[in-house]
């Protein structure tokens, strides 16, 4: 049969025609079994040796898990604000091969329009084939894989869990998964505040955390939760217009430096646009100091906001807190006009002052709410 | 790849559609023998070389002999029950390489009959008995013509269109 | 005068050594065989009409089920057949990373293989356990880079789900390293027993013609003589890239089948390290970004196919224009691979007919769908 082949040739294997007396082959056989049972007794920690040991000895010894790794899902909650990252948008439960996700869409209970949280949620784990399709078409990341394989019952009925057992806050998921979560947390984020916006009450909350939750509703009506992604220093709410803003800077900066080419240019206007930044960025922190003195005089728990401000200095941080948003929107604008380096990380002036820019906008918003808050109150008694 | 694997795959299409006009010309079949359905895609369509049903054992051994597709790689039925037939895909090869040349037939639904290639390319055996378990196409002259999946006594034909999923029997009784 | 009788023994279908669920009725005079009927269906799950019912991503988890040893080849073959039926092209680096799945897929069946071919002869577990161990490595990689260790679900329409991680191309390396040695242990503590030699030499002998209508594939086509790859025939993905050798028997029998797949496991090493070092090269991200997964392809037909481990694994795939296929048709090597069983076994003894179907390599899952 003569076919040509590319890039090759056909071999004709060896069949040993040549006679071993004496046994010789299965000699030489035990031979290998020998030396594999001598070096068994040595630990086989590398992929390079093909002898030794390397077992685990489970369940006192556990194998680190890779990242990826994928067995059941589990629903994903930011425990600082409370809320579920899950909207209800139905793409898993679409996606879902043997379709054993089921949930129901939160409804406003003063409309009754459907808003982006779930009521109830339920994904049956005896079925579940652990394909990871319903993580991979989230748009919300609210759905990821859990590590956990050690979930034998005796109890069927457990194996469908319900929102509650699938919740887990974002910490958890961090720490199986590191990397993973670092490439989505932030857009994650984007998402949830744009839906905390549209959720009212407790709409949302991962029903761990209700009860907290609905304490702070109580004794402040204006909390509004933070994201992990921007730092604060201070543990009390921020402000979502500073935040917005904030995020739109950095939005603009990031087109404005995706956009341009890749030369680095432009050092005048940068600085100049810098120094107009760090200008804001002193004024927000003296009303923020001034605002925070003024916090510590009265109580001040870490979740309520209810200090007491003079209108005077409330004004002065209100002002601060504009001018910081101005000073980013021109920073912003300017970069766009200009030429800037490729990325936002490596521009030639320093990040950091950027960043104690945006941070000083929010902490000097925050005063501003506060103080406007502590205003209302006082209004109010 | 792609493109030069699809031209090369026309030029042994007419090729052959060439040699069995010569050859054997009552074997291809007229288009047009079954309906394509109003709305719904046509799914008849094909650029492929269809032939008679009741040639295809004269068409596969003039293929292999004169040829030389001496590889039938798959046979294929599909259901097609907005156009009232069934249709048969045989996939043949050469050895020295290339793409498949693909033959199709066609058969009506009501009397799902052709001749067994089975007698003359043993290869075929399993192929034809799965088309038979799951559709009820009858291979006339095959050997052994046999449920291969179901158990003996099932009735009915699992894979064809108007089969009724009959749902979990066990959780439901 | 003595007589004998004809005996009927079912190999039934729970048993160690038929590599899943799987019936052997033979008729015996004596020891030998004189006729053998396989029987399958008991995993049969209706796989292709769960694909009808399921949008063409939703299957690629089902493919991994198919041939559960060669998860990846199945999926390679699933979404081959997916991007020429809608036209979906993809990236450089995803060719090469599908390429360096599948390949060591092959490592890892081979292997396997030629240990269930030992359990089946009575070396209780011996060659399985080094098998094992190399396997146990790549199901490591394989589960650093999809998740999985055996259902991977890695490959998608246009590429595959996610990048190698950083610690993937070390340990690769690594593994790559140790390849050789052993490949050659392996030879050194098998090829030459002499109890192999006994049971395997002569046992089971395809002939050439035989095996061409027969229509079998893959380590056992070639064992037969005939040197047909598909990787070399009709090239698919990036294969047309690598040098690479296709060892073929000359008897045809059990035993060459054994050396041709421990040879196919050192070709697929010398892929490997081709594709390793033309891995950073190449272009492109892991997945084409403007695929949809959720393919909605053209009205019309496709079939391809790949050598997967075990043969030539097939997918026709007929498209109405939705987003689910209208047929779904899976070529499974081992079923095909299964029709010469009863010739092959006819004047063995019974103890032959174990070996024989371990040669061939059958995997339930994919004879059965």
């Amino acid at each position: 049969m003569s076919i040509q082949i590319q890039r090759g040739k056909a071999i004709t294997v060896d069949r040993r025609t040549r006679k071993t007396p004496m046994g010789q082959g299965l000699l030489r056989g035990l031979g290998v079994i020998w030396k594999h049972w001598s070096a068994s007794f040595q630990k086989n920690d590398s992929y390079k040796k093909i002898q030794g040991t390397f077992t685990i000895e489970y369940p006192e010894e556990r194998r680190q898990l890779p990242e990826a790794y994928r067995n059941m899902p589990i629903l994903l909650y930011d425990e600082q604000s409370g809320h579920e990252f899950c909207t209800s948008c139905f793409q898993c439960e679409r996606i879902c091969p043997p379709q054993v996700i089921h949930m129901t869409q939160a409804k406003d209970p003063a409309t009754g329009k459907p808003v982006p949280a779930v009521e109830s949620f339920e994904i049956e784990y005896d079925a579940c084939m652990s394909c990871g399709l319903c993580a991979e078409v989230c748009p919300f990341e609210a759905i990821k894989m859990d590590h956990t394989f050690e979930l034998s019952t005796h109890d069927h009925p457990s194996l469908t869990v319900d929102k509650t057992a699938l919740n887990r806050p974002t910490t958890y998921y961090a720490q199986i998964a590191p990397r993973m979560w670092e490439e989505v947390k932030e857009n994650a984020y984007k998402k949830l505040a744009a839906n905390m916006k549209r959720r009212s009450d407790l709409i949302g909350i991962a029903p761990q955390m209700q009860e907290q939750l609905r304490e702070q509703l109580a004794r402040a009506p204006q909390a509004e939760p933070a994201p992990e992604a921007v730092a604060s220093a201070s543990t009390t709410a921020d402000d979502k217009a500073a935040r917005l803003a904030a995020i739109r800077a950095a939005n603009a900066a990031k087109r404005a430096n995706s956009e341009n080419g890749q030369a680095a240019q432009g050092d005048a206007t940068q600085s100049a646009d810098d120094k107009a930044a760090r200008l804001a960025a002193i004024r927000a922190a003296n009303a923020a100091k001034r605002a925070a003195q003024q916090a510590q005089a009265s109580e001040a728990p870490e979740t309520a906001p209810s200090e007491s401000a003079s209108p005077a200095d409330d004004k002065a941080a209100r002002l601060a807190a504009i001018r910081a948003a101005n000073a980013a929107k021109r920073a912003a604008q300017q970069a766009q006009a200009s030429e800037a380096p490729e990325t936002a990380a490596s521009e030639s002036t320093s990040p950091a002052d950027e960043k104690a820019a945006r941070l000083a906008a929010i902490r000097a918003a925050n005063a501003a709410k506060r103080a406007a808050a502590a205003a209302e109150k006082g209004q109010e008694e | 790849m792609s493109d030069d694997n699809s031209e090369l795959s026309a030029r042994q299409r007419d090729e052959a559609r060439a040699a069995l006009q010569r050859d054997l010309p009552f074997a291809l079949s007229p288009s047009g023998s079954f309906p394509s359905p109003e709305g719904g895609p046509d799914l008849l369509a094909t650029s492929d070389i269809v032939v008679e049903a009741q040639q295809i054992a004269a068409v596969a051994r003039y293929l292999r002999a004169s040829l030389n597709y001496i590889y039938l790689s798959n046979i294929t039925a599909v259901d097609l029950l907005a156009h009232g037939c069934f249709e048969l895909v045989y996939h043949f090869y050469r050895l020295s390489g290339g793409p498949a040349l693909t033959i199709k037939t066609r058969l009506p639904r009501e009397k799902p009959e052709l001749p067994s290639l089975t007698p003359f390319w043993p290869g075929a055996a399993f192929q034809e008995r799965e088309a038979y378990d799951l559709f009820g196409i009858v291979f006339k002259g095959h050997p052994d013509l046999r449920r291969i999946y179901m158990w003996d006594e099932f009735e009915g034909f699992p894979m064809r269109k108007d089969f009724v999923r009959q749902g979990d029997k066990y959780l439901s009784e | 005068m003595l007589s004998t009788d004809e005996l009927q023994i079912n190999i039934g279908p729970q048993h160690p050594s038929t590599h899943g669920v799987f019936r052997l009725l033979t008729r015996l005079e004596g020891e030998t065989i004189i006729e053998l009927t396989p029987v399958f269906g008991y995993l049969h799950r209706n796989h292709e009409q769960l694909g009808e019912a399921n949008s063409y991503l939703q299957n690629m988890p089902f493919t991994d089920r198919l041939d559960y040893f060669n998860s990846m080849a199945n999926n390679h073959a699933y979404a081959l057949a997916v991007e020429k039926l809608a036209g979906i092209e993809v990236p450089e680096r995803a060719e090469y990373i599908r390429v360096i799945m599948v390949e060591l897929t092959r490592i890892l069946n081979h292997a396997g293989a030629i240990g269930f071919l030992f359990n089946d002869m009575g070396a209780w577990q011996t060659q399985l356990a080094f098998s094992m161990r190399e396997r146990e490595k790549i199901l490591d990689l394989f589960e650093m880079v999809s998740g999985a260790r055996m259902m991977c679900n890695y490959f998608r329409f246009g590429g595959v789900v996610r990048d190698l991680p950083p610690e993937f191309l070390p340990a690769l390396q690594d593994l790559l390293e140790a390849m050789p040695a052993f490949i050659d242990e392996l030879e050194r503590l098998l090829s030459e027993n002499e109890i192999l030699l006994a049971r395997t030499q002569n046992i089971g002998i395809l002939p050439k013609e035989l095996a061409i209508s027969y229509s079998v594939t893959g380590p056992m086509l070639r064992a037969s003589g005939i040197p047909y790859d598909i990787r070399k025939a009709e090239p698919y993905s990036i294969y047309d890239r690598f040098d690479f050798d296709i060892p073929i028997g000359s008897v045809g029998d059990v035993y060459d089948r054994f050396l041709v797949r421990i040879e196919e496991m050192r070709q697929s090493r010398r892929i490997l390290l081709q594709a390793l070092e033309q891995l950073p090269d190449a272009t492109g991200s892991h997945i084409n970004p403007k695929a949809r997964q959720n393919v909605r392809p053209p009205v019309g037909d496709a079939y391809t196919r790949i050598e997967s481990p075990k043969g030539e694994l097939g997918f026709y795939l007929v498209s109405d224009g939705s987003t689910k296929p209208y047929r779904y048709k899976i070529r499974a090597p081992s079923f095909i691979n299964l029709t010469p069983l009863g010739d092959l076994c006819r004047g063995h003894k019974i103890a032959d007919v174990v070996v024989i179907l371990g040669s061939i390599d059958i995997v339930l899952g994919e004879v059965d769908r």
